[in-house]
């Protein structure tokens, strides 16, 4: 398996505290180097529907090794609405600021705040697929999960396996 | 006429003899005034309220020790008599049927529910003209008559404006009728019946049905004494709730917030230790055990535990809007200063809690019904795609509980509603109260006493003897006997010592204290046809069923199996129920789901079904067979300059249903598989103005249940567009819903116009015509019915 192979899952859950915990434990698995993240993106949205958005966009896990440019690529597909609404996003604003393209393009934030209901959350990664098993572990609370593989890490390989992680969602 | 000369054995009572005196004139004549006043009960007889809730069980009410507050119950019970021995026959149309006739179910073409009517005469649910209701009785004695809520007892393909309405609630004894006649009805959107009509779906954007039962009830007791009569007033008050579609608003299921976070196992220990606490059960009563088709709370992930726990708020939450909405009504009789003279029988469960919703519960109860099982995972995801967990008991939701809440809800007693061998389906609380004839009130009475016992009672009450003669016909007795001494003798003897159950197989035998449970080894929310199988003619043996036995006096829960200890008592109550069977149409056993052994019914003449103008609200179980098979949809219309916009035809909800429909400018069709999936295609170009015909061809891949197919749009003969839909609904949509032309009542099938519900057409419909046999071979056609009629006995076993 070559090491370009990235996995992207996105994961809804039906409360909005599961999906925190399930977000954390990926984390903690990045920070154990136990899986190589490229980009966690942890979406709540409380009982009244306001969402708040947090993400990590560094490249935990992997050791001594920074690639550019890759920084907040997840959260950058998001839409700028979504992000605007939250403080995580105002203090990312330079960062997805750079993607803008590949975040009008994508659409994704804008249908998975669309499809989750007041109480939700969510959960979109990208990491090594070698992690694969292990990431599909820590999601442990989630209702639904759907991912895709992508060959590299460039906005437009990204974008498009979000765009099948997110076909993948259905209905 | 004094009371002693009226004869009221016969029904209608003759005329009497007029005592006055006629000359040629005025001059020298004699009035009789008494020859002029309607025929009246007996002096000093009581109004009669008889509630009646449904799928409820025993450890539900606080009043029986569970967790729901139930305070008009409480109240009643205070100042009334608690029962703990009654007992119902274990499914909704079967007990209603005893209920109101006195006679035992099958009796009276009752063994099953009225949906699903069978070719024996034991189920055909066709209440027999020699059994009237006791409700005629008393209306036939003066007594001003009304039923409010769910009725059930008219048979699926009667409930058009074409009648008849012989089995309507007006013709077996109400005066007035307003509630719903299947077995169950949205919260929100009922189609609500009012005598022998459908008015529709309530406009009110607040409109609750147990609410408006309420109202309705209070509105209809102050008419008649505004009518300035005195006579007395019998009120059958029979409410949709507590059975699915669970649906409360958040106010009253957020009082439950975290109160069932122990879940099942703990909530029946605790529900039995108050049950001892208050003495509605013995205190050597034993709990029995989960059954291990049910999971343990403790082996659940915090996600089902969530689920699951909101599941039951929502129930607790429903149920208690019900109690409260009674409690609204004593109230009201109360203020007209009536309750000391009524007689209230408040019936808690019309069988034990309902395992329908199989073990994970459901978003949609009609996906079980249409056997379609869902796994735990899908169903926690069709959660999230409705709303999410504060959609659980709205109307995006159409919602029923796990099995295993309702074996809670049962506590003490074992398995719940069809499963008639064990008390949790056949054990449900009573409460009577009656100031003027219970004189120490808040007393315990454990007789055992059956649904059957309550027209006797209520007639041994009132004074008023069963009828031998109703409207010329010859009336068999009553099975039920009264149990008027028990209200001011706790140990008054008991005069029903011997009782039968039968329900789709599940057999009891009571016979003084002994009581013979000879269960079908079948999980009761099993139904797929592999389940079903091992039931099939000449596969079953059902003497070959296991048997229990338990003796209730030293057993109120039915803990102990002494069948090793008494074959004896075990063959005798054996052969007595083979008797009994016998003598009440109770044979052929199972005989509720004869046509998935292959006896369906006579195959449907009519394949072309035409509705001419504004016709609305077509009774759910009454439209066009469209499923399982090919079909068109045609419609002519008038679409004005500027285009139209609307439905042409729809039915049901975005829970399962169809709509046809214009919409920015385009002619569009909404598929909603019983709202796991939906489909939708739309015409490529806008209709054009005038007066056109469009046309919706489905073309099935094959004629088998669920099956896909291809839809094609025409407008003109013209094919404009179409699509595919991956599965169709194989039974029915839903219970309640109705279809409708030229609008969307009720919840809209698609939720795209939900802000211009019931979007009407602004155009005009002139006509929709249904064909729903256009490409059959009669080969496929035999087959397909049979297949339908399978499918339809699953339905019939969750009903």
């Amino acid at each position: 398996m070559s090491d370009d192979q990235k996995d992207v899952v996105i994961a809804a859950y039906l409360f909005e505290d599961l999906a925190k915990k399930d977000f954390d434990e990926v984390l903690k698995l990045a920070k154990d180097k136990a899986i190589t993240v490229e980009g966690v993106v942890l979406v709540q949205k409380d009982e009244k529907g306001e969402v708040e958005v947090s993400e990590t966009g560094d490249h935990l896990g992997r050791k001594g090794l920074k690639i550019g440019g890759g920084v907040g690529l997840v959260v950058g597909l998001f839409a700028p609405p979504l992000l605007a609404a939250t403080a995580v996003g105002a203090a990312l604003g330079g960062v997805t600021g750079k993607f803008a393209k590949h975040r009008l393009e994508s659409g994704i934030g804008k249908k998975m705040d669309a499809a989750l209901p007041p109480g939700s959350g969510g959960v979109i990664a990208v990491y090594d697929t070698d992690g694969a098993d292990t990431v599909d572990k820590a999601l442990v609370n989630a209702v639904k999960k759907s991912v895709a593989q992508i060959d590299g890490m460039s906005a437009k390989k990204l974008k498009a396996g979000l765009a099948e992680a997110q076909a993948g969602m259905g209905g | 006429m004094s009371d002693e000369a009226i004869d009221r054995t016969k029904l209608p009572i003759r005329r009497p003899q007029f005592q006055g005196k006629v000359e040629r004139t005025l001059d020298g004549s004699q009035p009789d005034w008494d020859y002029v006043a309607p025929t009246s009960p007996p002096e000093g007889a009581p109004n009669v309220l008889l509630i009646l809730t449904d799928d409820a069980g025993f450890g539900n009410p606080g009043t029986f020790g569970g967790p729901i507050s139930t305070p008009a119950l409480d109240r009643l019970a205070e100042g009334g008599l608690k029962y703990n021995r009654f007992h119902v026959t274990a499914l909704c149309s079967p007990t209603r049927a005893a209920l109101m006739t006195g006679r035992n179910h099958h009796a009276v073409g009752f063994g099953m529910v009225g949906e699903f009517a069978g070719p024996f005469p034991g189920y055909s649910a066709m209440l027999p003209k020699d059994c009237e209701p006791f409700v005629k009785t008393l209306q036939g004695n003066g007594y001003s008559t009304a039923c409010f809520g769910k009725w059930h007892l008219t048979p699926d393909n009667m409930q058009g404006p074409a009648g008849p309405f012989d089995r309507w609630p007006n013709a077996l004894g109400f005066d007035y009728f307003w509630g719903f006649l299947g077995g169950e009805s949205g919260q929100y959107d009922p189609v609500i019946i009012e005598n022998n009509k459908a008015v529709g779906v309530p406009e009110e954007d607040d409109f609750y049905l147990p609410d408006a039962m309420a109202d309705k009830t209070i509105e209809w007791l102050h008419g008649v004494r505004a009518s300035g009569s005195d006579r007395p007033w019998f009120t059958y008050f029979s409410t949709g709730c507590s059975h699915a579609p669970h649906q409360v608003r958040s106010e009253w299921s957020n009082k439950y917030k975290g109160a069932f976070d122990q879940g099942w196992d703990k909530l029946r220990e605790e529900t039995f230790e108050r049950q001892k606490h208050l003495g509605v059960i013995p205190a050597d009563a034993e709990l029995t055990a989960r059954p291990d088709s049910m999971p343990a709370w403790d082996s659940l992930d915090e996600n089902q535990k969530r689920v699951y726990s909101r599941q039951m708020e929502v129930y607790a939450g429903f149920s208690e809007n019900t109690d409260w909405n009674i409690g609204r009504v004593i109230d009201a009789i109360d203020e007209m200063g009536e309750l000391e003279n009524t007689l209230v029988i408040y019936i808690w469960g019309d069988n034990g809690a309902s395992m329908e919703g199989t073990l994970t519960g459901t978003f949609n109860e009609w996906t079980t019904m249409n056997g379609i099982p869902l796994t735990d995972e899908q169903q926690l995801q069709l959660v999230l795609k409705w709303g999410g967990l504060d959609a659980w008991g709205t109307e995006l939701m159409a919602p029923h509980y796990s099995a295993a809440w309702a074996w809670a809800g049962d506590c003490p007693f074992r398995w719940g509603k069809q499963v008639a061998s064990h008390l949790g389906g056949t054990r449900n609380p009573m409460v009577v109260h009656w100031p003027q004839g219970v004189r120490e009130p808040g007393g315990l009475r454990s007789q055992f006493t059956h649904v059957t016992d309550i027209g006797p009672t209520i007639l041994d009450a009132v004074g008023i003897p069963q009828p031998t003669n109703i409207d010329g016909v010859e009336q068999k007795p009553m099975h039920g006997t009264s149990f008027t001494e028990s209200l001011n003798d706790a140990n008054a003897s008991e005069h029903h010592t011997q009782q039968y159950f039968e329900i789709l197989g599940n057999r009891g035998m009571y016979k003084d204290g002994w009581w013979l449970a000879w269960m079908m080894p079948r999980i009761p929310w099993k139904v797929d046809p592999e389940t079903l199988k091992q039931y099939a003619p000449g596969v079953w043996d059902p003497e070959s069923d296991p048997v229990e036995l338990y003796y209730l006096p030293d057993d109120f829960t039915q803990a102990t199996n002494l069948a090793d200890q008494h074959p004896e008592k075990v063959k005798e109550l054996q052969d007595l129920f083979w008797q009994e069977a016998e003598d009440h149409n109770v044979l052929p056993l199972l005989g509720g789901l004869t046509t998935f052994f292959g006896m369906t019914p006579p195959l449907p003449t009519q394949s072309r079904l035409t509705y001419y103008g504004d016709v609305q609200n077509v009774a759910s179980g009454m439209i066009p067979r469209i499923f399982n098979h090919s079909y068109t949809i045609s419609a002519e219309l008038e679409i004005p300059e500027g285009g139209a916009e609307g439905v042409i035809v729809a039915e049901a909800d975005h829970l399962g249903g169809f709509s046809l429909f214009v919409q920015d400018g385009k002619l569009k069709h909404t598929y909603s598989f019983v709202g796991v999936q939906e489909f939708k295609q739309e015409s490529d170009v806008p209709l054009p103005t005038g007066s056109i015909s469009v046309r919706l061809e489905f073309a099935a891949d094959a004629p088998k249940p669920a099956t896909g197919g291809e839809v094609t749009l025409y407008v003109n003969d013209e094919p404009i567009g179409g699509g595919r839909i991956e599965h169709t609904n194989p039974v029915r949509f839903t219970a309640y819903a109705g279809m409708d032309i030229g609008r969307d009542n009720g919840m809209p099938v698609d939720r795209s116009y939900a802000d211009k519900s019931p979007f009407a057409f602004t155009g005009k419909v002139k006509k929709v015509v249904f064909d729903i046999n256009p490409h059959l071979t009669e080969e496929h056609e035999e087959e397909l019915h049979e297949h339908l009629h399978q499918a339809l006995a699953g339905h019939a076993i969750n009903a």
